[in-house]
């Protein structure tokens, strides 16, 4: 509170100053200004509130002379009445000036003035069509009788003139001007959240009209975009997607949305970030239109590269591709573009092989896919062909989460004493560190043979201890210590043999324990749970029996 | 169900006082009681909206209650028009005590704290009406921005969405009135035409008996099922005064635009004999002049030739049972008056002619 009162003083005279300018003409411009501060003159006004209901109304003069002509100037313009929560507000600060009981003629004065603003902007009777009024009061009907009513009345007729404009575009009379248009878009700014206004702005999104440039203004495309992301308006998909097209800024706020949520919380299974993904309409949108899909993977791609390949983001990726497959599903459309247009960096069949889902697929035959997707991978990564670098092709990878899951999987499970495929191997050590080197490969592939020897001979075996696990962990000794990188895939490898064998989920949390204290990674905890749900994720189809294990593990 | 009635009765005064100067009187003790009389109508209305017999007794009295109120001298203030109203009745009371200066400033006051509570309520109810009447205001501003930003008046009338409710709005009351009353319909319409500007009036009448034959948006969705009106009776009633009232109706036929009397007259064939009656008696009032070589009235009140014929000419281009009707007349108009082909005899011959193609 009391930083706040700090700031106050400050943002009083900005605002004061604002004010000034836009109540002296509504222009074109000022209107603009107006709907671009809207929401932060709420936020100034819900401060402000906050200050003025602890003070009593004498005190309020004293430390704020002007707080009449500001609160005069605000109840001015009927965009900042109509904007949201503004007009609430505005009551609740002149609600703080009324006085109880005025001492002396000039408190008397000041009271009845509040007074009458208030009844003004509470039922702002001065604009009423006078022959309605007339008309209801004889017939004996109130405002609040039939203000909603006309409202809505007038919304519809407005929505069936901007339909009626596609429709007949060049002869029909009724053909609304783009200034019109325009203007109407301008209106809709404060009050798209009124649920009233939904099938305008819906009207509006979906409006084309015949002129080259964008004919709608484009603070109303934020204030919808704002008002979606809150929750604070429903519109359909439909109306979303061209929302999206229309003004890319707002595609990207809404990516911006997405990865806030994804990186605040602590811990995200993946099931939640489903749920984020599918109320966001993303997938949804991408899977309408590619042009969506193009932008939003644009973003994940440098994210991951800011962040450096962080899990939040990744898990993002996958959770995105993973709805997006579904989207396009449901709607039973093949990709009607080619999956060049989705995935120009990559060889329409390696994207092919990708995108089937591993539940689709008899088990036997996973080993075969993984084997095909390996080749393939080698084959661009190392002869550097023509679909882009090994960045490139790992970043395709990622986005199949199931893939790498099942890799490790088909690994531990093989036979003990069995040689573990070149292939299997070599996916493995690429989806860990892509940016490897051939030799440096070979080394981690070496590497990761010997610790999958010691776990497939566990693997199967009866009665496992920690102890025992984490002796087949061990680098050996003697030996060159581990890259980094060899060393995290150790340790993925580790949670996969935890999460399936048999004993696993046993002696699971005295492993962890033991894991976290020799070699604390801010990830490994948070990773765990990361694979938990993803197994859970990709076995959702085929292994319902394995869910109530992994659930146990989590407790 | 008395006691239920009484308490109706009781509040309704109590509306009508919060209007006068009478509310200086109030002191916050007053106006809470009145506050919860309002909750506890809000909440018969949510409970008994499905209850048709105790829905149709609290209308029949608020329908009397108007109809006493109506007859009385100059226009009152609406009361509760109807049962929906009760639905926001505490809506109403706020927003009349909030605009009369009478109010003491004590109870003002108190009003505002009970209103206005500011955030973070715990009380819903207290929290619901301060949502719904801010939302009620925002509502009213955004109608008022649409109306001087986007809003440009319909040509045609019906369409017009002003109009549009005003018409909905008159059918609404005349179907329930009508419930309460027999004669309702025809003396609420009477004090209409002596209260209100005649030409928007009429203007009203006309969209009414244009609007679309089911139309949803009249009360029976709000109501929901048990209700027994029909969407047709406001209408019928409607046109039944009209014709009934002669004065009116040539007011009506004289006053209105030539497109919209075609409309009204194809939709409700009622009204054809009594517009081309009219019509007919018009053009046997102009007689021609040779020199001028035009058809011309004598006294300042008829109806000149151009318009005649741009009426003939609307309702010439109107749909089958109309356009016949009217071709027939005028053909046995002419024959009356001896079957001329030459101009200058006989008017009917001469529209006719002018007509030409449409014929």
């Amino acid at each position: 509170m009391a930083a706040d009162s700090a700031g106050l003083p400050s943002n009083y005279e900005f605002w004061m100053q604002k004010l000034s300018v836009w109540t002296q003409a509504s222009t074109l411009e000022t209107q603009r200004d107006i709907c671009l501060h809207l929401p932060q003159f709420q936020e100034f006004l819900r401060q402000m509130h906050e200050t003025l209901k602890e003070m009593d109304s004498n005190t309020i003069i004293e430390r704020f002379p002007t707080i009449y002509q500001l609160l005069a100037k605000s109840c001015w313009s009927p965009f900042i009445l109509a904007y949201d929560e503004s007009l609430k507000i505005l009551i609740w600060c002149l609600c703080c000036l009324i006085k109880k009981d005025p001492q002396n003629s000039r408190e008397s004065k000041l009271n009845s003035w509040t007074r009458r603003l208030l009844s003004h902007i509470v039922s702002t009777s001065r604009f009423d069509i006078k022959e309605v009024g007339l008309f209801n009061q004889v017939l004996g009907y109130a405002p609040t009788d039939y203000y909603p009513g006309l409202l809505k009345n007038m919304v519809l007729s407005l929505v069936s003139e901007l339909r009626e404009n596609h429709l007949n575009g060049f002869n029909s009379q009724r053909r609304m001007s783009p200034e019109r248009v325009r203007s109407l878009s301008r209106i809709c700014v404060p009050l798209v959240t009124l649920p009233d206004f939904e099938p305008l702005v819906e009207a509006l999104l979906t409006y084309h009209g015949h002129e080259p440039q964008e004919v709608l203004w484009p603070e109303f495309f934020d204030a919808v975009n704002e008002a979606f992301l809150l929750k604070k308006i429903s519109l359909p998909t439909s109306a979303i997607l061209c929302l999206w097209l229309r003004h890319l800024p707002s595609l990207e706020n809404t990516m911006l949305h997405l990865f806030e949520k994804l990186i605040s919380s602590e811990r995200n299974s993946l099931r939640r970030i489903g749920c984020f993904m599918k109320e966001s309409l993303l997938p949804e949108a991408a899977a309408c239109h590619p042009a969506i899909f193009r932008v939003v993977d644009e973003i994940f791609r440098s994210a991951l590269l800011e962040t450096d390949g962080a899990p939040e983001v990744l898990a993002g990726i996958q959770v995105f591709t993973q709805c997006f497959v579904e989207a396009l599903e449901k709607e039973n459309k093949q990709l009607k573009f080619a999956l060049k247009t989705y995935f120009p960096y990559a060889s329409p069949s390696l994207v092919m092989v990708l995108l089937q889902h591993p539940k689709d697929i008899p088990r036997g035959l996973w080993h075969q896919s993984l084997k095909c997707i390996s080749e393939m991978l080698k084959e661009v990564v190392e002869d550097y062909g023509s679909y882009g670098g090994p960045f490139e092709s790992w970043f395709l990878f990622v986005h199949f989460g199931g893939w790498a899951d099942i890799t490790a999987e088909q690994l531990l499970m093989s036979e003990a004493e069995a040689e573990p495929p070149e292939a299997l191997l070599w996916l493995l050590a690429f989806s860990c560190s892509p940016g490897a080197g051939h030799q440096q490969r070979a080394q981690i592939m070496v590497e990761v043979k010997t610790v999958l020897g010691h776990l497939t001979k566990l693997f199967r075996s009866p009665a496992l201890s920690a102890r025992d696990l984490q002796a087949a962990a061990e680098e050996n000794q003697g030996g060159d210590p581990r890259p980094p990188a060899c060393q995290q895939l150790v340790r993925r490898l580790l949670l996969y043999f935890l999460l399936w064998a048999p004993g696993g989920h046993a002696i699971a949390r005295e492993v962890i324990t033991l894991s976290s204290v020799a070699g604390p990674q801010r990830s490994q905890p948070k990773g765990s749970l990361d694979l938990k749900y993803r197994v859970q994720f990709c076995r959702r189809g085929a292994h319902n029996e394995l869910k109530p294990q992994t659930d146990a593990l989590g407790q | 169900m008395d006691s239920l009635l009484e308490h109706l009765d009781r509040f309704s005064e109590v509306l009508a006082v919060s209007r006068t100067t009478h509310v200086s009187t109030w002191d916050p003790a007053t106006v809470r009681r009145a506050l919860q009389w309002a909750g506890y109508l809000r909440h018969i209305h949510r409970r008994f909206g499905r209850h048709a017999r105790i829905r149709k007794a609290l209308e029949q009295r608020l329908q009397n209650q108007w109809k006493q109120e109506g007859d009385s001298g100059p226009t009152p203030a609406p009361g509760l028009a109807n049962f929906q109203a009760l639905g926001h009745c505490d809506q109403l009371l706020s927003l009349r005590l909030l605009a009369n200066p009478a109010l003491g400033d004590a109870s003002f006051h108190f009003l505002l704290q009970q209103l206005f509570p500011g955030p973070g309520v715990p009380d819903a109810e207290e929290e619901a009406l301060q949502g719904s009447l801010a939302r009620f205001a925002r509502c009213r501003a955004a109608a008022h921005m649409l109306r001087f930003h986007a809003y440009r008046e319909n040509p045609v009338l019906q369409k017009d969405s002003v109009m549009k409710t005003q018409a909905e709005l008159l059918l609404r009351r005349l179907q329930e009135v009508g419930e309460a009353e027999a004669e309702g319909p025809g003396r609420l319409l009477s004090r209409l035409w002596e209260r209100l500007p005649q030409s928007n009036f009429l203007k009203v009448v006309a969209a009414a008996l244009l609007l679309p034959a089911a139309s949803p948006r009249l009360q029976e969705e709000e109501l929901g099922v048990g209700s027994p009106r029909t969407p047709g009776d406001g209408r019928q009633e409607l046109l039944r005064w009209l014709l009934g009232k002669s004065d009116i109706a040539v007011a009506f036929c004289r006053n209105l635009p030539a497109e919209l009397l075609t409309s009204v007259a194809g939709r409700h064939p009622e009204l054809s004999p009594v517009y081309l009656g009219l019509l007919t008696n018009w053009g046997r009032q102009l007689h021609y002049d040779l020199p001028k070589g035009l058809w011309i009235g004598t006294e300042p009140q008829d109806v000149p030739w151009e318009e005649l014929f741009s009426r003939f000419q609307s309702l010439c281009q109107a749909p089958p049972p109309l356009k016949d009707e009217v071709l027939t007349a005028l053909k046995s108009y002419k024959a009356q008056d001896g079957d001329f082909e030459v101009p200058g005899l006989s008017i009917w011959t001469d529209l006719l002619l002018a007509l030409g193609s449409l014929v």
